[in-house]
């Protein structure tokens, strides 16, 4: 009885892993190839759009910008310029970015 | 006499007609008649033009009109445009302040509706956690952050009709915990200094696991091993590595460390019901005593950092990782140290893989050195990179997590989780899971063997 209960829960346990495997090829299959650029070029200063989306998003979904006004956004990536420990710089360009659209 | 006048009016008649008959000829009264005649078809036509003119006149007082209108409009607009000009360049030489202090609360509900096996099914408010911030200048914040739950209270007696003592759910009672309440002084761009009930930077899981950022509504299983907050001080900060985002960043603080339930350095004690529980407290000696005085329960205080590098190589394409640890007292000169491995990854917008390996070590007077330890892994995928273009399906996220925990006292348990998130919302998340529980060993640790939970979670 035990024995069946286990190998039941491996089978479910294997079929997750297939399915997750599955989902990683197809994702995979989906991700843009790295650009094979012959040269290198410089690289350009992330705007306050890009850099919201590559730490703000990976923690939690997107925050419209707005759903606060300016007053409350600078609270709040002060907030998160702690919590996230982000550079000051990066914390202002996506203070900067989300101000622009803030509520009122 | 009547008579006589009458006959000297007719001889004077009879005497002036002829005269005036002789005055004016047939041919001077047609050209009379014809000039008359001509006047007065002049007449006409000078009354028609005068008509027209009248007409002609009432339009012209009509456009007159208008463009009066049309010039009063155009000085208002001159006016307007004049005072807005004003106040451009008033604005433009004065620029608006804002102010500087802001209070803002954010945070995170949660309800949930499950079923563990063997009880039955129920609905709770799971969690209703405010976070009050408050912003004192552009250097300065202070947050706090709460956790408000209802739950059962107890009752206890003795049965009245079989005598038996016993001890019963009943009523309910609010519990309000504070989960952190930190000053946070930005002093320059690489150092933030934290002070008060500090979430610890062991690992990230206590960072970033509140209710509507977890995918899962429950805890990894050995995050129970580590002190979620502290009341201590710390540093932390992070410092770019070029443009491209990569970061380095580091914590460091100092605490007053974990301490003992019953004030032995034994690694398991007894509760009010006789009970064995661990005897290591994870969440008090906060600095203040019952007797009032301020003091750490041990000899020493606590102390522990986190070294984290981030990498992304394009947006939601990244890479984390990090290492932390803390070590002190925690009975007398007993010592608890933890050690935490994580990592995170990010591989386009749909899908995360994320997890932390705990290690803990506890120096114990009566079983000598254990070390509870665990490890959680979690996948998600969100449905939105199959490029179905369905709203449904768009809005779901698969997620799956493993996570083991071994007390050391010799209960390990395994949890096999796997779930569904549905985004209602950016912020507002129906999430379901099921969940298998393997308990091994002595200690089952109270988890049941299989459960569902149904959570609606909201931040705000």
């Amino acid at each position: 009885m035990r024995s069946t209960l286990i190998n039941k829960r491996l089978a479910v346990l294997a079929g997750a892993l297939a399915l997750a495997g599955l989902c990683l090829s197809v994702v995979l299959a989906h991700a843009e190839p790295e650009k094979k650029a012959e040269q290198k070029p410089a690289p350009k200063k992330l705007t306050g759009a890009e850099l919201y989306a590559i730490n703000c998003n990976r923690c939690h979904p997107e925050r419209y910008a707005t759903e606060f006004t300016a007053a409350q956004w600078q609270t709040i990536m002060t907030h998160m310029r702690v919590r996230a420990n982000l550079p000051p710089a990066q914390a202002r360009e996506i203070l900067k970015f989300l101000k622009e659209d803030a509520g009122s | 006499m009547i008579s006589g006048i009458t006959a000297a009016a007719c001889v004077l008649g009879m005497a002036l007609t002829p005269r005036a008959a002789a005055m004016i000829s047939d041919e001077d009264f047609n050209a009379l008649k014809s000039a008359v005649t001509n006047q007065d078809q002049r007449i006409g036509q000078l009354e028609k033009l005068h008509e027209q003119d009248q007409q002609t006149h009432q339009q012209d007082q009509q456009t007159i009109q208008q463009l009066q209108q049309r010039l009063g409009e155009t000085q208002t607009l001159a006016t307007n445009a004049a005072e807005k000009a004003d106040a451009a360049a008033l604005a433009q030489a004065t620029p608006p302040r804002s102010a500087l202090h802001n209070v803002s609360m954010v945070g995170d509900a949660e309800v949930q509706f499950g079923q563990a096996k063997g009880q039955n099914s129920g609905l709770v408010l799971a969690d209703f956690a405010p976070i009050f911030l408050y912003r004192a200048n552009d250097n300065i914040l202070f947050e706090a952050g709460f956790d408000v739950m209802l739950q059962n209270g107890s009752a206890s007696g003795t049965n009245a009709v079989t005598l038996a003592p016993y001890t019963h759910d009943a009523g309910s009672s609010t519990t309000v915990s504070l989960s952190f309440a930190q000053l946070d002084y930005l002093l320059n761009d690489y150092v933030t200094v934290v002070a008060g009930y500090m979430l610890l930077p062991l690992g990230t899981y206590s960072e970033r696991g509140a209710g509507w950022l977890n995918k899962i509504p429950d805890d990894p299983l050995p995050v129970d091993f580590l002190p979620g907050a502290g009341a201590g001080v710390q540093l932390r900060g992070a410092m770019p590595v070029g443009v491209s985002g990569q970061m380095l960043t580091y914590s460091v603080y100092g605490v007053n460390g974990p301490s003992s339930v019953d004030g032995s350095a034994n690694a398991t004690t007894l509760d009010g019901n006789g009970n064995s529980i661990p005897n290591l407290d994870l969440g008090g000696n906060v600095g203040l005593l019952n007797s009032g005085n301020n003091a750490n329960l041990n000899n020493k205080p606590s102390g522990g950092g986190r070294i984290g590098w981030f990498y992304p190589w394009q947006a939601h394409y990244d890479v984390e990782l990090g290492v932390s640890g803390q070590s002190g007292t925690w009975a007398g000169n007993y010592l608890w140290s933890a050690l935490v491995v994580d990592a995170a990854v990010h591989i386009s917008p749909y899908v995360e893989v994320k997890g932390e390996y705990i290690n803990t070590w506890q120096q114990t007077a009566d079983v000598g050195n254990i070390q509870p330890s665990g490890w959680w892994v979690q996948g998600s995928y969100k449905l939105a990179g199959l490029n179905l273009d369905a709203p449904v399906v768009n809005d779901l996220e698969m997620v799956g997590r493993y996570d083991t925990a071994n007390d050391a006292q010799g209960s390990t348990t395994d949890r096999y989780t796997a779930g569904l998130v549905y985004y209602l919302t950016n912020t507002l998340l129906l999430e379901g899971d099921y969940e298998w529980l393997i308990n091994h060993g002595l200690n089952a640790n109270g988890l049941p063997s299989s459960q569902f939970i149904v959570q609606l979670s909201y931040g705000f």
